[in-house]
């Protein structure tokens, strides 16, 4: 996160644009710029070895571990285009991705479900198959550059977000946020990060007309 | 869209209104409406020495994290605090009980550098 974060602080400086494809090890809850820390259950992230992290963007928390993370920093494409606008044209890169491995997602409405989990809950940003969210995501902006991230959905954790935030964790909790989200693994597609991080690298090139001259492995 | 005369516009979508040395600070009809819902704003601190352009304050929407700059240089003297418990008001009233705070200007004459209604709805128009 504070990597993403300084890819937006380069390319506000002036830098290129970025693109980052990442996965967690060991799993880490993600929580938003200004979610307080007292929705964490600390002693339930310490107990199956989650780390807490913050991120620069907002929305609510996230559990890292079974995803693939991307980040974009790239300069506005207008001075003030709305953050729907950026949504709108990242979505095109993911979605182009995405049907690269056969998966069909469409922009979740805006007007969806709202709640304290952030896979929980469905806005203009995030992706969905069906109903059901698969890829959620969040921005900030500094200067005249902005920074996108999200988390794509490869498979499960043998817990989820409400195992680890205070009065959460509840049968029903659990239900709703199993069957609010799908996962690459339950939809039959490749689960391997390497292809799907392949996969997700040409949708956003397609979509944003942008050659990546530059492979970093971490 | 709304512009109303009275005010001075900066480029990055803030509004100031003067009186005086003292200058009354939000972000435009334009702004929030481009943002959407917002669910925080991180205010200054009463007190704090801000430069123009600096950046003073943060504004979550749904979705988004951005900055609010300072539009002229000066001494934070008041901060809305009603925007903890209601943060809606950006969106609702963006230039009345949405205003974010009042600067006690060092220099009023950085005012002149900003742009009046009619300058201000053609830098929205043209985007």
């Amino acid at each position: 996160m504070a990597a993403d974060r300084a890819l937006l602080d380069e390319v506000a400086a002036g830098a290129s644009p970025a693109l980052r494809l990442y996965r967690w090890s060991p799993p880490a809850l993600s929580l938003g710029r200004f979610q307080p820390e007292d929705d964490v259950d600390h002693t339930a992230c310490r107990d199956r070895g989650v780390e807490i992290v913050r991120r620069p963007t907002g929305g609510r928390a996230l559990l890292h571990g079974a995803d693939l993370t991307y980040a974009v920093a790239m300069p506005r494409p207008e001075r003030a285009a709305s953050v729907d606008a950026v949504y709108r044209l990242l979505a095109r890169g993911l979605t182009r991705g995405l049907a690269c491995l056969g998966v069909e997602a469409a922009v979740a409405r805006a007007d969806g479900p709202a709640g304290p989990l952030c896979f929980a809950s469905q806005q203009g940003a995030d992706l969905r198959v069906g109903e059901q969210k698969v890829c959620g995501s969040a921005q900030v902006r500094r200067d005249d550059a902005v920074l996108q991230h999200g988390a794509l959905l490869l498979d499960r954790l043998p817990f989820d977000e409400t195992d680890l935030l205070r009065g959460a964790a509840d049968d029903d909790g659990r239900a709703r946020l199993r069957v609010a989200t799908v996962t690459l693994r339950e939809l039959g597609a490749p689960v391997d990060a390497r292809v799907v991080a392949n996969a997700l690298a040409d949708g956003f090139a397609e979509a944003l007309d942008l050659r990546f001259t530059a492979a970093v492995r971490g | 869209m709304d512009y109303p005369e009275q005010l001075r516009y900066s480029a990055e979508h803030e509004w100031v209104a003067a009186d005086g040395n003292r200058a009354r600070i939000g972000i435009t009809d334009y702004a929030q409406d481009a943002l959407g819902d917002v669910v925080y704003v991180q205010l200054p601190e009463v007190g704090a020495t801000v430069a123009a352009m600096a950046r003073c304050a943060e504004v979550e929407s749904t979705k988004s994290v951005s900055d609010i700059y300072a539009p002229v240089g000066g001494t934070v003297a008041e901060v809305n605090q009603a925007l903890d418990g209601a943060p809606e008001k950006l969106n609702q009233d963006p230039y009345g009980d949405g205003w974010i705070f009042v600067l006690e200007m060092s220099d009023p004459s950085e005012l002149d550098s900003l742009m009046d209604a009619a300058a201000y709805r053609q830098l929205v128009e043209e985007q």
